[in-house]
């Protein structure tokens, strides 16, 4: 685009001249720039200079040294008329620069309405300034530059100026630039008269051409197009821009017509002629177009202009004159797109609906462009190469031609000769055979280096389809320019484009694609003499199913690229090439001249096949063992399958399988093939070695190798890879895969082949694995846990472990133990939290106690000894075959609940070498943690004393269980502690200790009477102890402390430390009796005697208490006193009500019941019943008698 | 019948499995390379166009110069591409009907795995026959 001249690409803008006032002229043409549309002046100080701007053609010297022919305009003789050309070339330029619409003249006022020399002058201006602007139509306006608004202007003066002008009056205008609110009206109204008059000869002009061409007045076809383009070319001027397309359509349909018809060039310069303004007008009208956002119209007139002019292709020789020029249609086009693309994206989704069918989305993309021009450059390139191989003439043409230059018509050139006249030197242009032309031409396209245009659009091409995610698109973009560096020999730039297209083919497995991309890459490495990516790139040629046998005959086509033909024979002569150059016997290795490499014999060629390679399909091993689970050093079954799509079969000489435990390693060796000297570093000498008459792979079938191998080491053992040596210094190594795990080789997947299994026996094929566990020895040392029935809550539990070894020997041997709860939630519950279980464990490991004590001084320094408290590991010593060693492990419950006792032995059974692993032995026990002794606890009040006890009688609402003690007075508590375990214990202890000083203070607990402190308990028995309780203090809650049991099992040694139990007593409500009630009464009577009881009741307030009371006939008894009555008791002291009662019944009787109510507390309360009650003798009891005899 | 007749099936996973030249124009292996390069090049609109219309002739798809692509895509996205230059694009219309018939009877065959390569000669004279027929 850039080669077109300036005033073809932008858009025509009306051409002014001004006159006279230069001072002026800078603000006035600064202003009607920023017209819209802009106009552009031409400023000249004087009218003297006129003769400068309009100057006919023979006027100006033709002296004047040729320059570019762009820029000069008259130098020229008038051409011929044999050879007169369709468009002149500076036509267009000459009215954007030269030619103006209209002249304004510029006069001061007092030259016109002061001194009449003056006023003469200036008539004799404008006459001559008619004169020069009349025959072009050229308008004219007059500006009179007053020096004040308010200068005298005389009205005679003004008509003669008019009238000597030929001017209407709106044209003669005055212009006042003293004041700046008149300055800026005068320059819009100089604008606006300068736009009209432009409009006006722009109009005319174009009407006066049209016409022309309406009448067609010649039948000259070359008029015809020369005036459409002057009418479009007026339009424009216009900014009518539907009639500029339409008179540019005009032009260009006729000059289509022109084809074949003129005769007035040589041949090839005619279609040269044509072609090149074809191109113009159709580049004026996809501009037009494209401006006008008509981008579905700008692409389907593209592909018109393309179909009309892609046949006409003119002499066949010099064929790379078309190609040039369809390359450029494209390449301008594209630039086109590209730079209206901002305005028009949008166009082209909204009009996609509705556009022509045959118009595919990428056809509105520039890159759609740039890529087809690089074909038709690249055609343009292969013709101009023929043809100056072929003709010797073109070879001789050099670029200091004879000095042929464009000419005066666009299209055409001419010769530029130098004459010698009598004024000097001159130069003339003449007109050129076709001869000279193309001598002309080929020498131009010698000196452009089209490969590197061509790299760059391509590259541009790629850039962009790659950003609209065509990655198939940008592949093939990525190809031509890699094809393109291929040519200029620059393998390296290659070879990175060839990769991208390549990565692509390969994944989408386009074959034929694959195979030509890795035909070049292949040339490229071998031209960087890089022998890995050449064998490389072979193999993976050699081995894409390729399957087609269709050989055409003609072995070197030119169109191949260097890979060759597609097909199974050219498969196979690659595979041959690859292993003639790598699997070479060292005697020959002199002579590698033929593929270009030397190949010293102390550097190797090694090839890894990982599972993303795409050289898998060269060699896939498969490698299954038969048994998932193996024992140490018992042979195992494995089996190695190989595959190979490689098209000729291919012998190896040995194989090496790597296995991750090196000392399993082995190699399977070609017994057909000599032993290389140099052995593998992988494999240590003295491995397993197996023979094979053998190893041959044969295409898509699989080589299969069973041998039995063995491991000594226990843990994973898996097959790493599978090495093949293929001569003395190839060797390829595959990453050994599981058959279960297998993924098909991609590019074979869908090819028609006979599939087969890697295994011959279908279940391993289908689930067999690379990798096995090697057990671990049979441990032969035995761990016994020695418990003894179910351990107690707070005992210390120990459990003595013993380890005997019984053929082993153990050496660094360590004891890890684990207790877990049976019930899964750990051995601690947040929830059950307790003010007394500190502890957070319910069950902890206390303590493992090593069993000889000679040993406790070493396990303190040497030994490990870890204890948490579910965990703990203890290193046991090294013992020799047939020694123990016992250790005690000490657990304590802190709450009855059942554990799991894990106890795992790890050591080492030879020594301390460093390549044996640790033998394992685990057992497990279950554990009961019991409870051993239930304790409680009971209050007893004074005998035959009631207190009225208000708490009692009203409790409170919160104390609903808590026991109320009188105050000062004597109480008894008995404790009992039953044995609820299956296990005889014996009670050393039992006493109450307060728990705080407060205790002690407030109340006095005394043992109760004789009972012996110690006791044994047999299952379920039961002990009892007696305390008195005396609380001093009134509180509502007494700690009474708690109870401390101590206690062992029974029948174990004396020495055992007891344990000690706690209980805590709850605590006790003391208060202050107001009302006791005492009931005396004999310990026993006799049948028919009678006997006083006396009930005392006891007013400890020092208040006045009423008591009310009743009492209740018994049928045991004849009662006298009172029933019921209410007596005042006064304070601090006491009523006595005494009755005298007859028994009347023996044995034990309950005595009349009396009860108490007390006024002021409206509190009723009686005796208990056991207290109340009585023994009656039928007789006087004879015990007592003798008791009596005998004092 | 057209001088120049590419024709290929592309499975549903980009693989071609299917490729023959029907032009009659003489047997040139190096055009079938370059035939393959702008199929499968053309490839990008079609994932693009495939969705948009719920037609399975997606007609002229791409054009390399005078070479146009028309495509096909069946109900489970197996893609019949032709690169022609013939503009008979009813021709073409029945061609890619009559292929998709042939196809489906591909598919029912017990022993054809979908998406694997179609090596039937009986399907290849068959493609030839119809090319010969509409192109």
């Amino acid at each position: 685009m850039e080669e077109y001249p300036e005033e073809l690409r932008t858009p025509p803008v009306s051409l002014v001249a001004l006159f006279g006032y230069s001072e002026l002229q800078a603000s006035i043409t600064k202003h009607l720039h920023s017209q819209q549309p802009p106009i552009n002046a031409l400023a000249f100080p004087d009218l003297s200079h006129i003769s400068l701007l309009l100057a006919h053609d023979d006027q100006i010297s033709q002296a004047s040294s040729f320059r570019d022919p762009l820029s000069v305009s008259d130098s020229s003789p008038p051409v011929p008329s044999r050879c007169g050309g369709i468009l002149k070339r500076d036509w267009l330029l000459k009215h954007r620069t030269k030619v103006p619409a209209l002249v304004a003249a510029f006069f001061p006022s007092h030259h016109i309405f002061g001194d009449p020399n003056q006023w003469l002058q200036v008539c004799s201006d404008l006459d001559s300034l008619k004169s020069v602007i009349r025959p072009k139509n050229i308008k004219l306006v007059v500006v009179v530059v007053q020096s004040s608004p308010h200068e005298e202007l005389s009205e005679d003066r003004l008509v003669a100026l008019r009238k000597r002008a030929e001017l209407d009056s709106k044209y003669v205008l005055f212009f006042n630039s003293s004041i700046d609110s008149e300055l800026s009206v005068s320059l819009s109204r100089i604008a606006s008269a300068f736009a009209e008059l432009a409009l006006a000869y722009y109009k005319e002009e174009g009407r006066r051409i049209k016409s022309r061409v309406e009448r067609r007045s010649s039948n000259s076809p070359d008029l015809n197009v020369r005036y459409c383009f002057k009418v479009a070319v007026y339009a424009e001027f216009r900014r009518d821009w539907g009639e500029a397309l339409k008179f540019y359509e005009d032009a260009y349909h006729s000059l289509h017509e022109m084809i074949g018809a003129s005769t007035r060039l040589p041949a090839i310069q005619r279609l040269v002629e044509i072609k090149t303004i074809a191109e113009q007008l159709h580049f004026k009208i996809s501009t037009l177009l494209l401006h006008g956002g008509k981008l579905i119209e700008a692409v389907t007139w593209f592909h018109q202009h393309k179909a009309s002019y892609e046949k006409v292709v003119g002499s066949t020789e010099f064929i790379f004159l078309h190609w040039d020029w369809m390359s450029r249609q494209f390449l301008v086009f594209a630039e086109l797109l590209e730079t209206s693309s901002a305005t028009v994206q949008s166009f082209s989704s909204l009009n996609q609906e509705t556009a022509d069918i045959s118009l595919t989305e990428f056809e509105f993309y520039p890159a759609y462009y740039f890529q087809l021009a690089c074909h038709y450059l690249k055609d343009k390139k292969c013709a101009l190469e023929l043809l100056l191989s072929t003709s010797e003439t073109a070879q001789e043409i050099d670029s200091c031609s004879e000095s042929i230059t464009p000419s005066l018509y666009v299209g055409q050139f001419a010769q530029l000769c130098e004459t010698r006249e009598e004024k000097g030197e001159s130069l003339t242009l003449h007109s050129i055979t076709d001869e000279e032309y193309t001598r002309f031409t080929i020498s131009e396209a010698k000196r452009f280096q089209d490969s590197f245009e061509i790299i760059a659009w391509l590259k541009r091409s790629y850039e962009s389809f790659t950003n609209l995610k065509s990655r198939r698109m940008a592949a093939l973009c990525a190809f031509e320019v890699a094809r393109e560096y291929f040519d200029l020999a620059d393998p390296n730039n290659a070879k990175f484009f060839f990769n991208i297209a390549a990565s692509l083919y390969r994944q989408e497995g386009w074959v034929t694609l694959l195979w030509e991309v890795l035909g070049y890459l292949r040339e490229c490495s071998r031209n960087l003499g890089a022998l890995k990516d050449f064998v490389e790139l072979s193999l993976e040629m050699v081995t894409l199913p390729v399957t087609s046998y269709d050989d055409s005959g003609n072995s070197r086509n030119k169109n191949y690229g260097p890979g060759g033909p597609a097909t199974f024979s050219r498969r196979e002569s690659i595979h041959r090439e690859i292993f003639t150059l790598v699997c070479r016997e060292a005697e020959l290795l002199s002579s590698t001249g033929g593929s270009g490499f030397k190949l010293a014999t102390d550097s190797p060629l090694h090839l890894e096949i990982d599972l993303v390679s795409p050289l898998r399909p060269v060699l896939l091993a498969s490698v299954a063992f038969h048994e998932q689970i193996i024992k140490p050093h018992a042979m195992c079954s494995i089996t190695i399958s190989l595959l190979s799509h490689l098209p000729i079969p291919v012998e190896i000489d040995h194989l090496e399988v790597q296995f991750n435990q090196s000392t399993c390693n082995f190699v399977i060796r070609n017994s057909q093939r000599p032993l290389w000297a140099s052995s593998s570093n992988t494999v240590e000498s003295g491995s397993q070695v197996e023979n094979e008459p053998s190893l041959v792979l044969v295409p898509n079938n699989w080589l299969r190798l069973t041998y039995a191998i063995n491991s000594e080491q226990s843990g994973k053992l898996e097959c790493l890879s599978v090495l093949a040596k293929l001569g003395p210094l190839f060797t390829i190594s595959s990453r050994a895969e599981s058959p279960a795990a297998m993924e098909d080789l991609s590019l074979w997947k869908h090819e028609n082949r006979v599939e087969s299994l890697p295994t011959k026996d279908p279940v391993l094929a289908v689930f067999g694995q690379k990798a096995t566990q090697v057990d671990e020895p049979e441990p032969q040392v035995d761990v016994s846990l020695g418990a003894s029935g179910p351990a107690l809550v707070g005992e210390d539990f120990t459990m003595p472990i013993v380890v005997t070894s019984k053929g082993h020997a153990v050496y660094n041997g360590e004891l890890k133990i684990n207790l877990v709860d049976v019930g899964g939630g750990g051995l601690f519950s947040p929830r059950e939290t307790e003010p007394f279980s500190l502890e957070s464990h319910h069950v902890e490991i206390c303590g493992i106690d090593g069993a000889e004590g000679n040993d406790e001084s070493e396990s303190e320094t040497g030994n490990i000894k870890k204890i948490q408290q579910s965990f703990g590991l203890v290193s046991v010593p090294d013992l020799k075959e047939g020694e123990s060693w016992t250790c005690k492990l000490e657990i304590k419950w802190h709450r009855p609940k059942p554990v799991m006792l894990f106890v795992s032995l790890g050591y080492l059974p030879h020594g301390s070498e460093a390549n044996t692993q640790k033998v394992h032995i685990h057992k497990s026990l279950q554990i009961e943690g019991k409870m051993p002794l239930l304790i409680s606890n009971r209050f007893m009040l004074p005998y035959r004393r009631d207190h009225l006890l208000l708490n009692r009688i009203k409790p409170a609402p919160d104390s609903e269980d808590m026991s109320s003690l009188p105050l000062n007075e004597k109480s008894v508590l008995v404790v009992s502690a039953k044995n609820c375990s299956e296990i005889a214990l014996k009670l050393v202890s039992m006493s109450i200790k307060f728990d705080d000083e407060q205790g002690e203070t407030s109340c006095l607990i005394q043992q109760g009477g004789d009972s012996p402190s110690s006791a044994n308990l047999a299952p379920g028995e039961e002990f009892k102890k007696v305390f008195t309780v005396i609380p001093t203090t009134r509180t509502s809650k007494l700690g009474l402390g708690s109870v401390h049991l101590k206690w062992r099992r029974q029948g174990g040694n004396i020495t055992e430390a007891c344990v000690s139990t706690k209980h805590k007593l709850p605590e006790v409500n003391v208060e202050a009796s107001p009302l006791v009630m005492s009931l005396n009464c004999p310990p026993y009577a006799i049948l028919g005697e009678p006997f006083t009881c006396a009930v005392r009741i006891c007013n400890q307030t020092q208040l006045l208490q009423e008591a009310k009371f009743a009492m209740a006939d018994a049928q045991s008894f004849v009662l006298s006193g009172s029933h019921s009555n209410t007596v005042s008791v006064l304070p601090k002291s006491e009523h006595v009500l005494s009755y005298k009662l007859v028994p009347l019944t023996c044995g034990e009787q309950q005595l009349p019941k009396i009860t108490l109510t007390s006024v002021r507390y409206s509190a009723e309360f009686q005796p208990s019943a056991v207290a109340s009650s009585v023994f009656v003798f039928p007789s006087a009891p004879h015990a007592e008698k003798a008791n009596s005899a005998a004092k | 019948m057209a001088s120049t007749a590419c024709f290929i099936i592309v499975g549903r996973n980009d693989i071609p499995i299917y490729e023959a030249e029907v032009g009659s124009a003489a047997k040139r292996e190096d055009a079938a390379q370059l035939h393959q390069f702008i199929l499968h090049a053309a490839l990008d609109v079609v994932q693009d166009l495939a969705w948009t219309t719920s037609a399975m002739f997606l007609k002229s798809v791409d054009r390399f110069n005078d070479l146009v692509v028309s495509v096909y895509v069946t109900a489970g996205h197996t893609r019949l591409m032709l690169l022609h230059d013939s503009r008979n694009e009813d021709g073409i219309k029945s061609f890619f009907q009559e292929v998709h018939e042939l196809y489906i009877k591909i598919l029912l065959n017990p022993l054809y795995l979908p998406g694997s390569r179609i090596t039937s000669t009986h399907f290849d004279t068959k493609v030839r026959a119809l090319a010969r027929k509409y192109l």
